[in-house]
């Protein structure tokens, strides 16, 4: 049985080492930043490990045009930041409480959860929501993609070999938007992943919606916006039957597997109950939204 | 094979190691520096027992490589007893009889002294919740979470005075 035996470990001092050794090693290099999914996987065909502690992204700060995340940033830095407790940035926040355990939090970076690109990872669905993009950087310099383009399959994103996801970027929501996270668990304070998670935005002025966004995790190879639902609301009046309308579409939209968790009929169906409940929140924390 | 030169200090006392790439923390601390207080248990960052405080936070030891760790501080539960006496905590869970096979004692321990450190009077509420990182199968919960609160208020005493 072949293991985890990486030859050499690296902790670059800046961006230049570090793409440069990931070009140098391609496939046989991996990131190391908190090592609580990469310690478990424990890749056999890993010889290089470049840990990125040394490249200063703990960081989440307040910029002119939105939020900025270093790839390094820790969990629980991120659930008890005060810049991300205001609505609907909250969203973010709401969603880490509710992954791993208090502990996995101390070590776990958003970097690594983007980039571990799990099916049922629940960060990326918050930051969907409020359509924040992410920066990587290469040997030939950075480039800046959204983030609902950035996974490509399970356990897979666009990074290219020399590539090193280094920051997210938030962008300031409209005042009257209201965001919320939902996450269907076995028992619903285990470690667990999610059944079936979901993440929605709204911005509403009283009760039109200017926009809507709904992101759903677990049900595809990737987390997935459901587009149909969201087209659904944009434009009219949110009252219960519309939200009881999106869900059902955001639920139809989905196409979820039988797995050792759910049946795919069952996900669906959760799907329906979970953006329901997440649209109805939404729209309490808009504001102005009277049900 | 290149191993990595790390300098860490454990309980106080400074280390000056050359560790494998692989090698992870709780390797180190129990194979080379001989503390076997900190329990390997499912290897997975699920149970807890490998609990460590480095720099003042919880982490799990069996998630951490110890080339991480170069130049930081950790603490474990060898590290809580100041001679004869035992710390607060470990007072409490003897008292209370909060401990029955103790595998995930020493765990449970270090989540709560990260705790205690950050928060002196937490309510029975926080204490369930910096416990849940840690998983026991013997006496339950119910009595570490006690303890935890009785070694705060111990904890508060000496302060105090």
């Amino acid at each position: 049985m072949p293991f985890f035996r990486p030859r050499e470990y690296y902790r670059p001092r800046d961006l230049c080492e570090a793409t440069w050794l990931l070009s140098s090693y391609g496939r046989k290099a991996k990131v190391i930043a908190g090592g609580t999914d990469l310690l478990v996987a424990k890749p056999s065909e890993v010889e290089c490990l470049v840990d990125i502690s040394n490249l200063n992204l703990g960081y989440i700060r307040k910029e002119e045009d939105g939020i900025n995340i270093g790839a390094a940033a820790t969990l629980d830095l991120i659930e008890s930041s005060p810049i991300l407790s205001s609505e609907p940035y909250r969203v973010v926040s709401e969603a880490v409480s509710m992954m791993s355990t208090p502990t996995v939090r101390n070590m776990a970076t958003i970097g690594g959860n983007i980039c571990n690109a799990s099916p049922a990872a629940d960060l990326p669905l918050a930051l969907m929501v409020l359509d924040s993009t992410v920066k990587v950087v290469g040997l030939s310099g950075s480039k800046i993609l959204s983030i609902g383009d950035f996974f490509k399959d399970v356990n897979q994103t666009i990074l290219d070999e020399d590539e090193l996801l280094v920051e997210v970027h938030i962008p300031y929501s409209s005042k009257n938007s209201g965001a919320a996270f939902m996450k269907l668990r076995h028992h619903q304070t285990s470690v667990d992943l999610a059944i079936v998670n979901a993440a929605t935005k709204l911005t509403c002025s009283d009760n039109f919606c200017e926009d809507a966004r709904i992101a759903l995790g677990a049900v595809a190879k990737t987390p997935t916006y459901a587009k149909k639902a969201e087209r659904l609301l944009i434009g009219k009046s949110i009252d219960m039957e519309l939200i009881q309308r999106a869900a059902t579409a955001a639920s139809e939209e989905s196409k979820p597997i039988d797995d050792v968790r759910a049946s795919a009929g069952y996900r669906r169906r959760m799907v329906e109950v979970l953006v329901k409940r997440a649209l109805e929140a939404s729209a309490r924390r808009c504001g102005t939204w009277q049900k | 094979m290149a191993k990595v030169n790390v300098s860490i200090g454990v309980n106080g006392k400074r280390y000056e190691l050359a560790v494998e790439p692989y090698e992870t923390l709780l390797e180190v601390l129990r194979n080379r520096l001989g503390l076997t207080g900190t329990k390997m248990g499912c290897g997975k960052g699920e149970c807890g027992a490998c609990t460590v405080n480095v720099n003042g936070k919880a982490i799990l030891s069996c998630l951490t490589l110890a080339a991480q760790v170069d130049g930081k501080e950790i603490l474990t539960i060898e590290g809580l007893q100041r001679g004869a006496e035992l710390h607060p905590l470990q007072e409490a869970f003897v008292q209370r009889s909060a401990v029955q096979c103790g595998y995930c004692t020493p765990g449970m321990i270090m989540a709560a002294k990260a705790l205690l450190d950050r928060e002196h009077n937490p309510s029975e509420e926080v204490v369930r919740k910096a416990l849940s990182s840690n998983l026991c199968r013997c006496t339950g919960y119910d009595k570490p979470v006690k303890a935890v609160l009785d070694a705060a208020r111990t904890m508060r005493g000496q302060h105090e005075k």
